[in-house]
């Protein structure tokens, strides 16, 4: 029986509309698994040793238990977003002779291999050598072992609810929120809790027969919960909210700009997708700081790449995909009474808007950091609005995955809005403007190379309309593909 | 006047449509049918610039839709529910297709008025997004959004398909009601052929991709019509 899904799975992906993508994706994904799968054990076996001696850490081993509560709530975090539900598509299987049961247990026993389970047992085993070549018992350790792989478990199986109950996600966000609020004003530390716990099962290792019953209790209360939800009017039903009806007509002033500036504007509150998209590019937003504070590491030119990056998240997360947010209806887009410059100016325009928004929010952001940064954010936020967002239109007339908007997966990963493909397309992108920022900053100053970014931008900005005819052939010859990829949604 | 010119689309080596010679006069009712496969959706999406054929012209009154955007100011349509946008309210998705159409609001409410029969009580007003209505009442939404702004031609690929016994009636009497002023001109498809005939003045049969019939509507023409599905 389990081979029968396990084809199915097969089956789904290798005749799915987009298996070229699909398989890229996959290689990537294998590509960082094993990545993983090499520096997780090294980690586990270094651990100990940059505790005590670069970190000065008395008693690694109690250092560990003292911070295994953030962990666990970090990882709960990291498996909401990252981890993928294994979904076989249950409503055809219903009618079939396959008892709910098993369609249940094949979901939740393929989840125990997933890569978020077994990178604990990556690094715990190394770890666990380690401790006991430093003195600790080996039979004290596999309890303890067996209960930190309980709590991930435990995890994991939170995370098939978690996916599904958004008030309880609110709720342990708040706790976490508020548990290291509690610590770092002295209030109440959790960690001394943490310790004297995860260390119980250190020194009386039968406890851990107690997480363990935690975990057979949760497993099945997980079954319950999914065997009683496989009714298309209960788990399989598709999510409705009431609706609300909003008007934008504040944006009336844009012309007809503005008539497809509320749509998108309704799209981004609407739908699932393209929020969790947006917020996706907020991140973006902080990504100078990773470069500042390396600088040492990897030169100035590095730090201007942080500062343009930063500008463009919704350039780069939204704008990528555009025209596919509008993949369900571009029949409609096409026969209406609009021509096809007008959309895809309106389209420039939002992605203006949101790269002008990030640039102010960026040199508001990193305003601390002394006017160069400003300099440096502005000047990336022009080159962006003036060239990027064309390149970006550009490249969408030749990307024709659609989107469905109605998915209410979560935030990352393949089928999902972070998409490894945008990335891989936007990087050249950045190229350009690192090389004028490099030339300026080699000959003059880091200001002059700000100038020479910023000068390009603008130059492209008023170049609109000439690019915009380049833009639009494209648009036009691509469009009958374009279509005939969307309808097969 | 729509013109179809020696009109081909080839899929490698199949043919699904070919259409030497087709002219539909201003406001004529249009019907076509044809079992599945016949070429209906294919023809009308030629018509519509969204599929491009492999030979021949379009002309939508004098415009040649291969070269020129201008028919979009005067044709409208609804094919499926690609002509949707499910995150819209459907007064929003009304008034986004006014507005494009050159409506203002209480114009389009002023429109959407005359079809509170048509659409009862089930469409305006609610609190739903057109992603989360019934099959039936998207195809009202989109039926109706067709009609908005006067258009000259406007073209409907299956409307009757999904809709309840009601519904169906009351959209047959919509149509016959806009074909009186003939100034619009209106092109139906449906697998039902008593709908089709009860609806339009001449009706074309493909199959293959070519036209075996080309009939003025008479009360012959319903028998006619069941006698060459038969077989």
């Amino acid at each position: 029986m389990f081979f029968t899904f396990i084809k199915l799975n097969w089956k789904s992906f290798f005749r799915g509309r987009s298996v070229g993508s699909n398989i890229i994706t996959k290689i990537f994904k294998w590509f960082w698994l094993l990545y993983f799968a090499f520096i997780t054990p090294l980690l586990g076996i270094i651990t100990y040793k940059v505790l005590k001696e670069d970190l000065g850490v008395e008693d690694p081993f109690s250092y560990l238990n003292k911070n295994l509560i953030y962990v666990f709530a970090y990882w709960i975090v990291i498996r909401y977003f990252i981890q993928p539900i294994p979904v076989v598509s249950i409503k055809p299987l219903l009618l079939t002779p396959i008892s709910k049961s098993k369609i249940v247990r094949y979901s939740l026993g393929k989840s125990v291999f997933s890569f978020f389970n077994l990178i604990a047992f990556f690094y715990l085993i190394p770890l666990t050598f380690v401790l006991i070549d430093e003195g600790y018992q080996a039979y004290q350790l596999l309890g303890w072992n067996l209960t930190i792989i309980a709590f991930v478990y435990i995890t994991n199986y939170l995370n098939f609810i978690l996916n599904n109950n958004d008030k309880l996600l609110y709720s342990i966000g708040l706790t976490l929120g508020g548990i290291k609020i509690f610590e770092y004003y002295s209030i109440f530390d959790f960690t001394i809790y943490s310790e004297a716990f995860f260390y119980l099962f250190y020194s009386n290792p039968i406890f851990t027969v107690i997480p363990w019953a935690f975990l057979i209790w949760t497993y099945f209360y997980v079954f319950k919960y999914f065997k009683n939800g496989l009714y298309i009017d209960l788990g399989l039903k598709k999510k409705t909210k009431e609706a609300k009806s909003e008007d934008f007509s504040w944006l009336n002033r844009f012309g007809k700009t503005a008539i497809f500036l509320k749509n998108d504007l309704r799209l981004i509150k609407r739908s699932k997708r393209a929020r969790s998209t947006v917020f996706a590019g907020i991140f973006f937003l902080f990504y100078g700081f990773i470069f500042y504070f390396q600088e040492d590491i990897w030169g100035d030119f590095m730090t201007f790449f942080g500062y343009l990056f930063a500008t463009g998240g919704f350039l780069f997360m939204f704008g990528s995909f555009v025209p596919s947010w509008d993949s369900q209806y571009y029949s409609l887009m096409m026969c209406q009474n609009i021509e096809y410059k007008e959309y895809i100016k309106s389209k420039w325009s939002l992605v203006v808007i949101g790269t002008a928004i990030s640039t102010l929010l960026a040199c508001f952001i990193y305003s601390f950091l002394g006017l160069d940064a400003v300099f440096a954010v502005l000047a990336g936020g022009l080159y962006n609005m003036g060239i990027n967002g064309y390149l970006t239109l550009w490249a969408g007339a030749f990307t024709k995955t659609p989107i469905d908007l109605d998915s209410s997966k979560n935030a990352f990963g393949d089928t999902k809005a972070f998409n490894m493909k945008t990335l891989l397309i936007s990087l050249p992108q950045m190229a350009l403007p690192i090389v004028l920022f490099s030339i300026g900053n080699y000959y003059y100053s880091s200001l002059i190379g700000c100038l020479i970014v910023g000068i390009v931008g603008v130059l492209g900005i008023l170049l609109k309309e000439q690019v915009f005819n380049l833009i639009i052939k494209a648009y036009k010859t691509e469009k009958y593909s374009t279509l005939k990829a969307y309808n097969k949604n | 006047m729509i013109i179809l010119k020696n009109i081909t689309k080839k899929y490698s080596k199949q043919t699904v449509l070919d259409i030497t010679d087709l002219s539909i006069p201003v406001g004529q009712t249009f019907g076509l049918v044809g079992n599945n496969g016949a070429g209906k959706t294919t023809m009308f999406s030629c018509l519509l610039d969204l599929i491009k054929p492999s030979t021949g012209t379009v002309l939508n009154n004098d415009v040649e839709v291969l070269k020129s955007e201008k028919w979009k100011s005067f044709t409208s349509a609804f094919l499926d529910d690609t002509f949707l946008i499910g995150y819209l309210m459907p007064e929003e998705y009304f008034y986004f297709i006014g507005e494009l159409r050159g409506l203002k609001q209480k114009e389009v409410d002023e429109f959407l008025n005359k079809f509170e029969d048509f659409f009862h009580g089930e469409i305006l007003g609610g609190k739903k997004y057109l992603r989360d209505l019934s099959k039936g009442n998207q195809k009202k939404v989109g039926v109706v959004a067709a009609l908005l702004g006067e258009p000259k031609v406007v073209i409907l690929d299956e409307p009757f398909a999904n809709l309840d016994p009601s519904t169906q009636i009351r959209l047959k009497q919509i149509l016959k009601d806009l074909s009186k002023n003939k100034e619009t001109t209106i092109l139906v498809s449906s697998h039902d052929i008593q709908d089709v005939t009860e609806v339009c003045e001449r009706i074309v049969l493909l199959e293959k991709g070519k036209i075996i019939k080309d009939i003025e509507t008479n009360p012959k023409t319903l028998k006619e019509l069941e006698a060459y599905f038969k077989g």
